[in-house]
């Protein structure tokens, strides 16, 4: 069974796929913290952020109606906030809208973190697009993230299909036996079917992996091809750094 | 709860980063031998793709909000605190890096938030519970009520942090901020606590030996590591 729901696009062909996942990571982490670092009121670095994540979603050939789509989990949050605006900072100037008029500190309050969530989630979505998972696990293994972490990435990864093929398979089982709807009442076989499908998969994942020792496994995943930065991935990295903090500079004075 | 980048100020982040990189280098130091143990590694990575996935589905609350599962109480309780603790990290990191789901520079703040506070903090009050508990009734039950209670704790314990780091941070004021998100994760921990009590009792039921806080005599004693299966 195919299922692409995590890094989807990841193996398309583009300049930015190209990249090494480490100029990647570490670019678009630089200008995350940018972003997030720069007061509300500074459009024009705003602007600057935006042009960036704009110009490498282009060269990516990542299409753009996904990455709109994508962009929607941070809306729970931003709703939020926008629905407690009215009443933040009382006493302070206020700006009419309409019928209602909202204090001016709110609405920046406001601005401020919907345009810093949407570039940062941008740069987010734009990494995972242009990365295969092995390789930005691979990345992350040669900037000295900890063992633990990548090795139990990569096994999630594994194991993550295991789950879902297992899940579709009882929830085949369970409707053809004419199971429908999702009131309390069910919430028991519910229940026995997350802790059956966490067995079943336990079990399985324990095949899995005697399966992969008996193979020679011994905690390392082995490569066929190394990854090695190259002119044009510190290329990447150094520009976009420089806007980065150029962006940032920009905003103490304007 | 998966705080999103721009919600949180330098100090707030910062701060958070700090507390959770303390915790993360002491964790990786008390599980440095855990990566060995051929029994324990599937275990981790089925347990880490498990509360990945259970994250990802979400459920229904009042008034049209949705929430999902978080996991900690249930990682902690079947791996042991640290353990527990790292594969959250592994899922937030995770889904930071691929779903977008909670923001890179927000990544110090939700792990402590959704690992030491939901998972670590809620794991000891949990063994401290049990411990009371199993002194009047059998061990299992023990496991099955205390785990009930705090995985609710663990669930509401979070959405308190996040409502003072959104606070203190200037973006949601602390007197409507709270009780909202109390009250909506007031309901969403009833959801953890029955999930989490589900696959317990079907886990202790079934293979008793996956769960490590459950340390029952003569399971442990007689079996090598790794023939279990």
């Amino acid at each position: 069974m195919k299922h692409d729901f995590i890094d989807r696009y990841s193996r398309l062909q583009s300049p930015v796929h190209d990249l090494d996942p480490r100029a990647k990571t570490l670019a678009l982490f630089a200008l995350i913290i940018a972003c997030v670092l720069t007061p509300p009121g500074s459009w024009y670095s705003f602007c600057i952020y935006a042009g960036v994540v704009l110009i490498i979603a282009v060269a990516s050939n990542v299409p753009m109606s996904y990455l709109l789509t994508r962009m929607l989990v941070v809306l729970p949050f931003v709703l939020a906030v926008a629905i407690f605006v009215p009443f933040m900072h009382p006493g302070g100037p206020t700006v009419d809208l309409g019928p209602v008029s909202v204090s001016r500190e709110g609405l920046l309050v406001l601005w401020g973190v919907t345009i810093k969530a949407l570039i940062s989630v941008s740069c987010l979505i734009l990494l995972s697009s242009t990365t295969h998972f092995n390789d930005l696990m691979h990345g992350l293994e040669r900037m000295r993230v900890p063992r633990f972490f990548t090795v139990v990435s990569a096994f999630m990864y594994r194991y993550l299909f295991i789950i879902v093929d297992e899940a579709e398979r009882m929830k085949r089982a369970r409707d053809s036996r004419n199971f429908q709807g999702r009131w309390i009442w069910q919430a028991k076989v519910i229940g026995h079917m997350v802790a059956s499908l966490f067995l079943r998969s336990q079990e399985r994942a324990e095949r899995v992996y005697q399966a992969m020792t008996a193979r020679g496994f011994d905690g390392h995943f082995p490569r066929t091809v190394e990854l090695r930065m190259r002119a044009a991935d510190y290329f990447f990295m150094a520009v976009v750094i420089a806007i980065a903090a150029g962006g940032r500079v920009v905003a103490i004075w304007a | 709860m998966h705080i999103p980048d721009g919600f949180l100020d330098g100090r707030t982040m910062g701060a958070l980063w700090g507390v959770s990189g303390a915790t993360t280098a002491y964790a990786l130091y008390r599980v440095r031998e855990t990566l060995d143990d051929a029994k324990k590694v599937p275990l981790i990575g089925v347990t880490a793709a498990f509360v990945f996935a259970a994250q990802m589905l979400n459920f229904p609350v009042a008034g049209g909000v949705s929430g999902h599962f978080v996991g900690a109480l249930l990682a902690c309780v079947l791996l042991g605190p640290w353990e527990g603790f790292l594969v959250m990290e592994v899922v937030l990191l995770v889904q930071c890096l691929l779903f977008s789901d909670g923001g890179l520079a927000a990544l110090g703040a939700n792990i402590f938030n959704m690992a030491i506070l939901s998972g670590l903090l809620s794991y000891y009050l949990f063994a401290l519970a049990k411990s009371l508990i199993a002194r009047r009734g059998g061990e299992k039950a023990a496991i099955l009520t205390s785990a009930g209670l705090f995985a609710w704790f663990s669930v509401v314990i979070a959405s308190v942090a996040c409502s003072f780091e959104l606070a203190i941070s200037g973006t949601l004021p602390l007197s409507t901020g709270l009780p909202t998100m109390v009250g909506v994760h007031s309901l969403i921990g009833i959801g953890e606590a029955f999930i989490t009590v589900a696959v317990l009792a079907v886990v202790l039921q079934a293979r008793p030996d996956l769960v490590s806080a459950y340390k029952s005599p003569g399971l442990s004693a007689g079996l090598p590591a790794g023939e279990v299966a």
